[in-house]
């Protein structure tokens, strides 16, 4: 039962996030997001189908995920590019920096993921095994989805450091979808981690994960849906002295 | 096993950091409620005759070896100092300013625009500066000049003063700075 509600349950949730992005006009602002939730809806869609009329949960089936898992980990990817461009449109005089950061981290972060695939145990596969072909194709995926989950949780983290120290201010639906993915991809890394290398049921953790996915579909609509409220900033009485401190600055400026 | 071992700690790592994040989120909009509190004062001129190449030269000149090494350690964690002054002051800034930017008033979303702009300039000086003001620490002898960050500044307090006067919430930010 907690099975098919975590696996229904989000999908159903994500067509909120689409309702809120179409009424608040935040298709143009984040395409890309728009887009990475309606692929999460449909395949979902596609892939409960294949299990119930199907295969449950065998090749094809997997075959099925594995290429939704290509196609939602590019959007993904897209998603993250449309963030640090959010960012840069913003705030011109760090799109130098910006764009240097967003270079040199994905080079270094692709050095690491390609550095985990090539080491991953995955690829070693006992051919006597009737269903090899099977277990060599959830290897390989599980080694992927982590240097890709590498990559995506790095260039998440070096976009929080790069606003932190810029003290730039997210608003709250560019924050919502970062915490959101940060989170997911967190995640992911030390599902497939542990998954590559500890040899257990697949069960806890793909309820983990979808628990985890779960979440992150509540953080995108509790950003996304809420009302955010304008940072102010006012005095109720103005001091006396005040156009006395600005006559001084006035002076040094002058002078 | 190891790697999985380091890779479990890293995302325990990553996820505290954006629970933090979230947290300081929420608390950012304290800063506005008192700015001065957490402005810091910066002298300028002496922050410029630390930093003087001139100045530098003139020790260099004029001590012995061994203490013009030492007076100059001392001079660049000084400037270090300033610099961390500078760059918090444009922090506190920052949020006065993108509070700004949304204001109806046309002259006052212009300026604090401006301001906006200056301070994060400031921040990226004050980022490329301090490394470089410690390898002239490790290195006393070699010529470090953290051009642009004094310009920077004070381009930046004029930008506070003009914000100052079209709205009344900065009372005060400026006599800090």
């Amino acid at each position: 039962m907690l099975w098919y509600y975590l696996w229904v349950a989000p999908h159903v949730l994500q067509g909120i996030i689409l309702f809120a992005m179409v009424r608040r006009g935040w298709l143009r602002q984040f395409p890309m997001f728009f887009l990475y939730t309606g692929f999460e809806i449909l395949q979902s869609a596609l892939l409960l189908v294949v299990a119930h009329f199907v295969s449950y949960f065998g090749p094809v089936y997997f075959q099925v995920y594995c290429v939704g898992l290509a196609l939602s980990t590019a959007i993904r990817f897209g998603v993250i590019f449309e963030l640090f461009s959010h960012f840069f449109q913003r705030y011109p005089a760090l799109s130098g920096a910006g764009r240097f950061l967003f270079r040199g981290a994905t080079l270094v972060l692709l050095a690491i993921a390609v550095g985990l695939a090539v080491s991953a145990p995955g690829n070693v596969v006992d051919h006597a095994l009737k269903d090899a072909a099977y277990a060599s194709l959830k290897a390989t995926t599980f080694a992927a989805d982590r240097a890709v989950s590498v990559l995506q949780c790095g260039l998440l983290i070096s976009l929080f450091l790069f606003s932190r120290y810029f003290v730039l201010s997210w608003r709250s639906p560019a924050f919502g979808i970062a915490l959101g993915l940060g989170t997911f991809a967190i995640a992911e890394l030390a599902t497939t981690a542990i998954r590559l290398y500890v040899d257990a049921r697949d069960e806890p953790f793909d309820l983990a994960a979808m628990g985890i996915y779960h979440l992150c579909v509540l953080v995108w609509i509790f950003y996304l849906v809420r009302v955010e409220r304008e940072p102010r900033f006012t005095v109720k009485t103005l001091p006396k002295y005040d156009l006395e401190i600005w006559n001084q600055e006035l002076e040094r400026l002058l002078q | 096993m190891i790697i999985t071992l380091i890779i479990v700690l890293i995302s325990f790592l990553a996820l505290g950091f954006l629970i933090r994040v979230a947290k300081s989120r929420v608390s950012a909009s304290k800063v506005l409620e008192n700015p001065t509190e957490h402005m810091r004062a910066v002298d300028l001129e002496a922050f410029q005759n630390l930093v003087d190449p001139d100045e530098a030269e003139f020790l260099r000149t004029n001590l012995p070896s061994a203490e013009f090494r030492r007076i100059q350690r001392e001079r660049l964690r000084a400037a270090v100092e300033y610099v961390s002054c500078a760059a918090q002051n444009a922090a506190v800034l920052l949020r006065l300013a993108d509070a700004g930017r949304r204001s109806p008033d046309p002259a006052t979303a212009e300026a604090a625009e401006k301001l906006v702009q200056n301070a994060l300039r400031l921040r990226l000086y004050a980022l490329q500066a301090i490394p470089r003001l410690y390898l002239g620490m490790v290195l006393p002898g070699a010529r470090i000049s953290p051009v642009g960050i004094a310009e920077r500044y004070e381009q930046m307090t004029r930008l506070v003063v003009l914000l100052g006067c079209l709205q009344y919430p900065t009372r005060g930010v400026s006599a800090a700075l």
